[in-house]
Parts: structure tokens; sequence; C-alpha cells
């Protein structure tokens, strides 16, 4: 094989950081859905920041699927943190390896 | 509060698998279900030439015949209470699927898509939003079999819903039976289906392999790295490979 066709064949190998980083951010969006009560929600920092402020250890908040889903407060806070610092430090770890990767 | 009493609810997978003189479907569905019964821990149901009314393939394998019809059947004939219905080109390899049945909705269907590349299918259908038929998640309430029963009114009617949707395509196809039934069902108005975008490997396939979690899919041109999720493979032809079937063995191997 020629200096050239190996080349080329290389690059063919080579992957995109760019494609790669936004499929592994779509994969993180999926990952930062869960379930409460029958509920599916989305792990966001608005949401925990609302829920940690609410006064009262009972409320009611809608899903995905525009339900209300009745919460118990404390509850609530300790499974949507721990779901966004699960997903989000997957996040930190698979995009340290994807800034290193330019071909596979 | 739980009722303790009451009877647990059946969960499993139900795959359609027709053959065609050019894809072997049931050896692509045999495989899909090792990745079921490895990721969700559900068992698996195989439903094989359910109807033999033959549709001709547009896009991949143009032109050839397509056994596509039977797909409304799948609420009669699904054994279980809560059913994942999935094409056996969608591969399972994370278990977010599940987070579906935990709800209490009656049934959601995919209804965002993207290549690796950021791409889209482009949709026949434009007067209402596109969902794609190829995991569909339904508990046996009326509500879902108001749906199925719709989808085979369309399904029957085909020719009918095609000029009162404007669908660009005279073949029909799951995708526009389900997403006409989605809108007719929830009163014409737009509802949210699968929250997440389904990856859908659209090009042909050199490899699939899986290194430290991440699955590495290698086209003609690039490759890419991809988290380890659920991949919609277009490619048949990988997917009646021995290589398909080595890289399944790989996955089942480890977690």
């Amino acid at each position: 094989m020629s200096d050239i066709n190996e080349l080329v064949d290389q690059i063919k190998q080579a992957t995109d950081y760019q494609i790669n980083k936004r499929i592994l951010r779509e994969k993180i969006i999926t990952d930062l859905h869960f379930t409460y009560n029958g509920g599916l929600f989305k792990a966001t920092p608005e949401l925990f920041s609302f829920v940690v402020c609410w006064n009262s250890e009972e409320l009611f908040l809608e899903d995905t699927y525009q339900n209300p889903i009745k919460v118990n407060r404390k509850e609530f806070i300790d499974v949507c943190g721990q779901h966004y610092q699960m997903a989000m430090n997957h996040w930190h770890i698979e995009h340290e390896q994807l800034k290193r990767t330019r071909k596979v | 509060m739980n009722n303790s009493n009451a009877p647990a609810k059946s969960r499993g997978v139900v795959l359609f698998a027709h053959n065609t003189p050019t894809v072997n479907y049931e050896r692509i569905a045999e495989q899909a279900s090792r990745l079921i019964t490895y990721t969700l821990n559900l068992p698996t149901t195989i439903i094989t030439a359910v109807d033999d009314t033959s549709n001709v393939r547009i896009g991949y394998a143009n032109a050839t015949p397509w056994y596509n019809m039977g797909r409304y059947r799948a609420y009669d004939l699904s054994p279980y209470d809560e059913t994942i219905l999935l094409d056996s080109d969608y591969l399972i390899l994370d278990n977010n699927l599940l987070k579906i049945l935990d709800t209490t909705i009656d049934y959601a269907i995919m209804d965002k898509n993207q290549s690796p590349t950021g791409t889209v299918d482009t949709p026949a259908i434009l007067s209402i939003p596109m969902v794609w038929a190829t995991a569909v998640i339904f508990k046996k309430t009326s509500k879902a079999k108001l749906l199925f029963d719709l989808v085979a009114r369309i399904q029957r009617n085909y020719g009918y819903y095609k000029r009162l949707y404007h669908l660009k395509s005279n073949n029909f196809r799951n995708d526009y039976a389900f997403a006409i039934a989605d809108n007719i069902v929830n009163g014409y108005q737009p509802r949210q289906g699968i929250p997440w975008t389904m990856l859908t490997a659209d090009k042909p396939i050199k490899k699939l392999e899986i290194k430290n979690n991440n699955i590495i899919l290698r086209e003609e041109k690039s490759a890419h790295v991809i988290p380890r999720q659920s991949i919609h493979i277009i490619d048949k032809d990988y997917l009646q490979s021995d290589e398909y079937v080595e890289f399944v063995d790989t996955v089942c191997q480890i977690k």
C-alpha cells in the first residue's frame, strides 16, 4: 500500500471530537431523567433549587408528561440531587476521555 | 400507598420479525433478544409472520419486499401487562426505557431521532409531529388500546389518511400510522413522547466495538465514539453478519 493510501486510511479512521461531544451530551440528557412516585423528571439545577427553596415538606410538581406528582420535599431532594450528581460526574469523566481521543 | 395484595404487573419486550427474501429478521431479532435479556433483564417475545401482506421498502434496500403490516396487533399479541415494543434493529444497550415503564402514562412513542452527525430523517409527514415506531412503550389500558385500534384503521384506510394528513409518501410506514393515531388519541394536540433522542446509525457499518463502556462505531469514512446507549441500526447487512453476533457476544460478557 502506498503512503498516500495509508494516510487516507488513517484519516478515515479519525474521529470528530465535536460530533462525539454532541452525542455524549445527548446521552447525558437522557441519563438526567429519573422517576419519582410515578412521574418522570429531568434533574436540572432549576428543579433542584426550586425544591430546596420550597417552604413546606410536601408539594406537587409537574412532571415531563404534564402530570402533577405529589412530592416529599426531603426525599425528592435526595433522589434528584444524587441523580444529578451521578449523571454530571459521568459526563465529566467521559468528556475528559473524549478530549484525548482523536483516533480510534 | 401501595396495595401489597395487588398482583405484580408483568413486563416484557415484544419484537416483530418477518423474514424477507433479502433480510433474515428472525436472526436479527434473536440477537436483539439477547441484548434485551442482558441489559433490561426482561423476557422477550418474538412475533413472526403475523401478516403476509407485502409492502415495498423505500430507501434502505429500495424496492424489496417488506412485511410491516402487523404491528397494530402488538396490543393483543403481547403477553405482558406492560410492554416495550421494539424494532429488532434497535440495539438495547442501556436501561433508560425502563424509566418510562415506571411512570403512570398509558403509552409513549419515540419522537426524536438523530444520526451520529446530527442529521435527521426528513419526515414525509409535515402536518403533525413525526414519531418513530421503532420504540413504543404501552400498558394494557383503554387509551393504549385505542391507539393500536386507530393504527389498524389507518393501515386499512391508508389512502384516505395519506391525503388527509398530506403525506408525501405512498408507502405505508408504521411511523406515519402511529404519528396520526397518536395525534387523534390526544385530541389533535402535540404530546410528549419518550423525552430523549434516539440515536440512529444511518450509514453502512464496517464494525461495532465496545471499549471502556464506549461503543466505537466505524463507518466507511468515519468513526464515532458513543457512550454506551441504545442504537437504531439501519444497515441490515451488518445486523445479519457474524461480526454483529460477535459484538453481541462481547456486550453480553461485560457489564
